[in-house]
């Protein structure tokens, strides 16, 4: 992908200096889909959640863009917004949603029938389970696994996101993937 | 998904593979922005505006404020202001010369405060 004529750090300079909107507006269509993502993720796919939520990362990202010191890329800077964002909510709601059971035992049922005959419906299967297990991680440990798999951040900037230090992230990645080996552990190969 | 220990691949760490095709996917996927950046625009707080007073407002405010220097300048000051004055423009200025000037600098400068803080 080529990359955009005007940097984000300009779009972000006419925001401050200028106020202005249509710039601002440029970095949401840029950056919309990957903080959308991320907070359906986030969400275990609740896409409703995840767009309300979007909404409050942009708006906020707005109102503070004059903290936004330029250490670290945008789209990380936005990360933490949204992360943040979905904490407030998940701490207001007691529990994060969750993907609708029903809608995955459905698809869930659906690609077993064909798994003997078809390779992509069994890889899709996995990924069904793989989402279905990431829902029983913390809080805390989906979003470690987010930013440093979905997201591809280094541990370093996965920290920067969660706003904790580097060794509780990789303790966060550790500990979800042991979860994650328990639970699809019908998915592991032979010994 | 209890049937799938043999149509796996052998790797060693099946689970890494599992996250990375799954974070692969995540990544190409684009969401359509479907209007979001139109709603997002949509609530952004609205731009400060001058009140429509404003601009009287300040002009009466520096008229007073040029009426008040000029009442103010000590007649020493007078002087030496004229005779520099006339040193440049080879005649002495007056105090309306002096007043028409600051009210014109005082002109000059409030507009270009305004176009500065000019809204769109």
């Amino acid at each position: 992908m080529s990359s955009p004529a005007v940097s984000d750090a300009q779009l972000i300079a006419r925001v401050l200096v200028q106020d202005d909107r249509h710039a601002f507006g440029e970095l949401v269509r840029r950056h919309q889909s990957t903080v959308r993502a991320c907070l359906r993720k986030l969400t275990t796919g609740n896409a409703a959640l995840a767009d309300d939520l979007a909404q409050e990362t942009f708006l906020l990202a707005y109102k503070n863009l004059k903290s936004f010191r330029q250490e670290a890329k945008f789209s990380t800077w936005l990360y933490r917004i949204a992360y943040n964002a979905f904490l407030a909510d998940a701490r207001k709601m007691k529990e994060s949603p969750l993907a609708d059971d029903a809608d995955l035992d459905a698809l869930s049922a659906e690609h077993h029938e064909t798994e003997e005959s078809r390779p992509v419906a069994r890889a899709a299967s996995l990924k069904i389970d793989l989402e279905r297990a990431m829902a029983t991680l913390s809080d805390a440990e989906r979003a470690a696994i987010i930013q440093c798999y979905h997201n591809d951040l280094s541990h370093e900037e996965a920290a920067l996101v969660l706003g904790c230090p580097v060794g509780t992230v990789k303790t966060h990645v550790l500990r979800a993937k042991q979860k994650l080996k328990a639970r699809l552990g019908a998915w592991a190969p032979p010994t | 998904m209890m049937t799938m220990n043999n149509q796996m691949p052998t790797d060693d760490d099946w689970l890494e593979q599992a996250l990375r095709a799954n974070a692969r996917e995540h990544t190409a996927s684009y969401l359509p922005d479907d209007g979001f950046t139109a709603r997002v625009l949509g609530q952004l707080p609205r731009p400060a505006a001058l009140p429509a007073w404003r601009r009287p407002a300040l002009w009466a405010l520096w008229a007073i404020v040029a009426i008040a220097i000029l009442a103010a300048l000590p007649v020493w000051f007078e002087d030496v202001f004229s005779n520099i004055a006339a040193l440049f423009l080879g005649q002495r200025l007056r105090l309306t010369d002096v007043a028409m000037l600051l009210t014109l600098l005082g002109g000059v400068t409030w507009s270009a405060l305004f176009f500065a803080a000019r809204t769109e």
